[in-house]
């Protein structure tokens, strides 16, 4: 039996794809971490003697670097080792690497680490954020936006409902841990790696270790799932280093509970939203976001500024004002977890809607769809919002729902949420496409992480195109030293702006074609003929290679090349107060169904019937629209139902497993419909809307809503577990 | 995973030689391994020696007349296929399903988790409230415990150095049931797991809780206010109520005491009414 949905799909499940993990090369010393013992302190000592004692053990540490890194002058914003402060447990203080991973854990334990522990800050509510006082986190974004006349809204409002969610941090889970192998090749800092944006990479590691980008190169191993959690480098710094200090090709993988402990993870955030109803209508909506940010926030205020706006809806609302802010905690850096933030941000947001729906005895989904924004309203910052088909996934979502409820059993609910997103840009893509005489070779620098979009989305791009099958086409990975530039696999951008650039080159393979054979350049596709491939427009065909000069042939092909830099609309400046807002490039809606039991008793929620409205745009490539959706309802569903990362009182993650971590496993997913809305166009190729990210987002607000159909009990507080429910439903 | 020598008796003589080698705190024994893995994995003095029960010929099944005995090597998957059990013995059946998922359960034996012994297992209260006995064999001879007896406190149990769980035997089928709570229904250590069953020839219930710290536990007292086959609603609230305020539960990272009162209560007469509702043992009604 072979698996032909996906390429890929064969090789993965009979093991025979080599992730980082599964990589080695001869002479390779393995690597290891030594931990910071607290999460929070000062460090009084480190002595790396005891490590390097043993025999063939390289230890590196924060007194290295000016010596391994001569091109790093002064602080940098990243440093690769703390020097004086632990910011957050088992943060890396110090790197080891031997010739055997036994030995290089043992040295790992043997350094010295003499902290003076300091308690750990990780409470972000219950003080003044303006002034934290002594002993609270630091500030490290706020953002601030109003627009219309909100005390007036407030002011004559029917009724104002004011609620408060909290959520809690959650995982990427990726199969494979991060890992990877350093190796210095003469003056090139080399790094094999399991990335989501090598180019980020390289870019990030350039900024890091001080050298020219130039002298880095990133190659990308076959991703054994991303989810956001693969962007920035985690291993490659200390790899390299550790590389550069032994003079030998370094392999450095994250155990999985290090993946835990040290993975750019989602973490607590707390909303309060404020409604002010009259007339049946929403006249105003405040929201104050408090987010735990961990050691860092990277890329600064993106997160608040960006996940912020999913509270306030996609709805119109007169006046609005949003204030976040994200708090440094001893916890470790906040990372992008598929939908940054969004599914919480829009747990609040959807919540309310349906609480304020029941206040008014009206049906939520009429409710929504009286605010909903259409093509042509402005959003809370001003922009024109674009082809966006949210109302008609609530419609047809809403009819779906009616049906359910009809053989409802007791206890059961039957709910909607939705959820709107936007393809992101990056900083561009581009491709070169070659045509052979038996196949297209798309160059380009981006590994397939596991959504489909590499290795089947955008060659979907470029059958649609050209009319070429699938199997004559090649994805040929390069790495960094010689790919075409892409931003990264991120942000449901990879169809869009990747896919964008191969339809542009394929068009421009398409054109050239048209040329040489004399006819119009929309009229060609290509063809099989025993073994070789044939342009044909109408009557004229004719083989590629007799349609390629010497040169070309000589050359591998016929190139053509696609760049693709994405826009972004523009938001009114003038709404906003402090920090940084982001614009959105297209509007991608999602409604969701969920049929869910509640078991009065004890609070155990079952999904039972899960269904999806996505707005699309176009669908380019339908079994990999689907699975992006499925997986997406079922990470979401985690988000709802099980997952969250806890926290000991000495700041040390307590749950740092898959024992206590718990994912969803089949058993606890349903059968998920899943149905396409076409037409609304996005920003990828032939109108499509990135498929990344959208699924999750409605996903617990679709669950609660569904647990408050069936119990009548609001819940505020992700996850939803059992004993929460049962607390909900005052059983305890 | 540090380097240790690996043991695989086939006779229940070669194993018995093999223990008497070698410390006994050297040595770990592994029967599935689905647990042991853990500790291997995460020790910090690694073992010397790990003795696998796999290849002994205690993978065994049978019934006689209405006891059963299971081979304590028996992987739990082929234990649940039994196609008796079910009917015979329901709450067994429900409690061995309720382990891990299908592929673990290829692996995983009775005899291995009721030697890991842990408070939260999800087999030792339905071991207990079918009145299991142990069957030991060991250096100095072969003895047998109840369950009871054998199950001490987590990952503590009567087994001495030098002695082996061979089998397990369930002295009579009984009406029965198996109920748990958990944060992942399909996958997942129970916060609370209620055993109960019927004596068809004692004519009285047993009832036993896990998810306690430090072992699962029988409620006597609880299983005395229920009077028959089919108790009625008030017995059954009584019960509830008694055994909610009786077991010693504790707060984890789990669940909250507060919750496990509550589960208890509700559990235990879920369980006893649906073990009261089956046909009994012998098909009449």
């Amino acid at each position: 039996m072979t698996f032909t949905v996906r390429p890929d799909a064969d090789a993965k499940l009979r093991g025979q794809v080599a992730f980082a993990t599964d990589r080695g090369v001869p002479g390779m010393l393995w690597g290891a971490l030594v931990p910071a013992p607290v999460a929070r302190g000062r460090i009084r000592s480190l002595d790396l003697g005891p490590a390097r004692a043993i025999d063939g053990v390289i230890a590196i540490g924060p007194a290295d670097l000016a010596r391994l890194l001569p091109g790093v002058t002064g602080a940098v914003e990243r440093p690769v080792f703390p020097t004086d402060r632990i910011q957050y447990h088992s943060q890396p203080l110090a790197a080891v690497a031997a010739p055997t991973r036994q030995l290089a854990r043992r040295a790992a334990r043997a350094v010295r680490v003499d902290v003076e522990p300091l308690p750990p800050l990780e409470e972000i509510e219950g003080f003044d954020p303006v002034h934290p006082g002594p002993d609270r986190p630091d500030v490290i974004a706020h953002v601030l936006a109003r627009h219309g006349d909100l005390d007036a809204a407030f002011g004559s409002a029917d009724f104002v409902l004011s609620e408060t969610y909290r959520t809690a941090g959650v995982c990427q889970v990726a199969l494979e841990p991060h890992a990877c192998i350093a190796e210095i090749q003469g003056d090139v800092w080399h790094v094999t790696t399991s990335t989501q944006t090598p180019f980020g990479a390289r870019e990030d590691l350039a900024s890091m270790l001080g050298l020219p980008e130039e002298r880095i190169v990133v190659e990308g191993t076959w991703v054994g799932g991303g989810f956001g959690g693969k962007g920035a480098p985690l291993v490659e710094p200390y790899a390299l280093l550790l590389a550069r200090a032994s003079g030998r090709p370094v392999r450095l993988a994250l155990s999985y509970r290090e993946e835990f402990q040290l993975g750019r993870t989602s973490l607590p955030s707390v909303v309060r939203i404020e409604s002010a109803v009259k007339g049946g209508r929403i006249a105003g909506r405040r929201v104050h976001w408090r987010l735990d940010a961990g050691a860092s926030l990277p890329g600064r205020d993106f997160t608040t500024g960006y996940a912020i706006g999913f509270i306030l809806g996609p709805y119109r609302i007169p006046a609005i004002e949003m204030e976040g802010y994200a708090f440094r905690t001893n916890k470790p850096p906040l990372g992008p977890h598929r939908a940054p933030m969004a599914p919480q941000c829009v747990f609040a947001e959807e919540s309310h809607m349906d609480h304020l729906a029941a206040r008014l005895g009206v049906d939520p989904v009429a409710f929504r769809r009286a605010h909903v924004w259409k093509e042509g309203d402005r959003t809370h910052l001003g922009q024109k919002v674009g082809p966006f088909g949210l109302d008609r996934c609530l419609e047809r979502a809403g009819a779906l729902a009616a049906t359910w409820s009809q053989d409802a059993a007791p206890h059961t609910g039957v709910a909607v949420g939705v959820g709107f997103w936007s393809t992101a840009t990056g900083a561009g893509g581009e491709v070169r496409l070659v045509l052979s005489p038996t196949e297209l070779k798309i160059i380009e620098g981006e590994r397939e992480i596991g959504s489909g979009s590499v290795i089947r989305g955008i060659v979907a791009v470029a059958e649609t195109v050209l009319g070429i099958s699938r199997d004559r086409v090649r994805v040929d990975y390069h790495d960094t030293r010689s790919a075409p530039f892409d931003s990264g696999v991120f942000g449901s951008r990879t169809l869009a702006a990747l896919g964008q650039a191969v339809q542009k080159a394929a068009l421009a393979l398409r054109d050239e074609l048209g040329k040489r054979l004399s006819v119009p350049a929309g009229s060609v596709q290509l063809a099989e003929e025993n073994g070789e491939l044939v342009a044909v427009s109408g009557r004229r065909r004719a083989k590629i290679r007799s349609l390629l000069t010497a040169t070309e042939l000589a050359l591998g092909g016929l190139t053509g090349e696609g760049r693709h830099y994405g826009v972004s609309g523009e938001i009114d400046t003038a709404r906003v107060v402090e920090g940084t807002f982001y614009p959105y490039t297209d509007f991608t809606g999602a409604a969701h169904v969920a049929m869910v039991q509640v078991d009065p008793e004890t609070g155990a929620v079952r999904v039972m019937r899960y269904a999806a409205f996505q707005d699309a745009g176009k669908v380019v490539d339908l079994p990999t629209a689907q699975g992006s959706i499925e997986g997406g309802v079922a990470m979401g569903l985690g988000t709802a139902l099980t997952e969250e990362t806890t926290w000991a009182e000495d700041g040390r993650m307590s749950n740092a497993g898959l024992l206590d971590y718990r994912i969803p496993t089949l058993g606890e997913i349903p059968p998920i419909e899943v149905h396409f809305e076409e037409g609304f166009l996005g920003a990828g190729p032939f109108g499509a809307k990135g498929l990344g990210e959208p699924p999750i987002i409605p996903v617990p607000a679709t669950v609660g809503n569904a647990i408050f159909a069936a119990s009548g009990v609001a819940m505020t507080e992700l996850p939803m577990t059992p004993e929460r429910v049962a607390r909900a439903l005052k059983l305890l | 995973m540090p380097a240790f020598s690996f043991v695989q008796p086939s006779t229940t003589d070669e194993a018995l030689a093999a223990l008497r080698q070698g410390e006994p705190g050297e040595t770990v024994i592994v029967a599935g391994g689905t647990d042991a893995l853990f500790e291997l994995e995460s020790r910090r003095i690694p073992p010397q020696r790990v003795i696998s029960l796999r290849h002994l010929p205690w993978r065994t099944l049978s019934w006689a007349g209405e006891s059963l005995r299971i081979g304590s090597t028996l992987p739990l998957r082929t234990l649940e296929s039994d196609p008796d059990l079910r009917r015979r013995i329901p709450g067994l059946w429900q409690a061995v399903r309720a382990v891990g998922s299908v592929a673990l359960r290829h692996r995983a034996t009775l005899g291995g988790n009721l030697g890991r012994s842990s408070p939260a297992s999800d087999l030792v209260p339905i071991l207990l409230a079918l009145d299991g006995e142990v069957d030991i064999v060991g250096i100095q001879g072969e003895r047998s415990l109840p369950v009871d007896q054998f199950v001490r406190a987590s990952r503590t149990t009567a087994l001495g150095p030098g002695e082996l769980i061979r089998s397990i035997a369930i002295p009579e089928a009984r009406p029965s049931a198996f109920l748990w709570q958990r944060v992942r229904p399909a996958n997942d250590i129970s916060q609370v797991g209620v055993a109960v069953a019927y004596s068809p020839t004692r004519k009285e219930w047993r009832i036993a809780v896990g998810g306690v710290v430090p072992r699962p536990v029988l409620l006597p007292q609880a299983e005395r206010l229920l009077s028959g086959p089919s108790p009625d609603a008030a017995e059954l609230r009584a019960a509830a109520q008694e055994a909610s305020m009786r077991v010693p539960f504790s707060t984890d990272r789990r669940a909250s005491e507060a919750y496990r009162r509550q589960l208890v209560a509700i559990l235990l007469q879920r369980a006893v009414r649906a073990a009261g509702s089956r046909p009994s043992p012998s098909g009449a009604p």
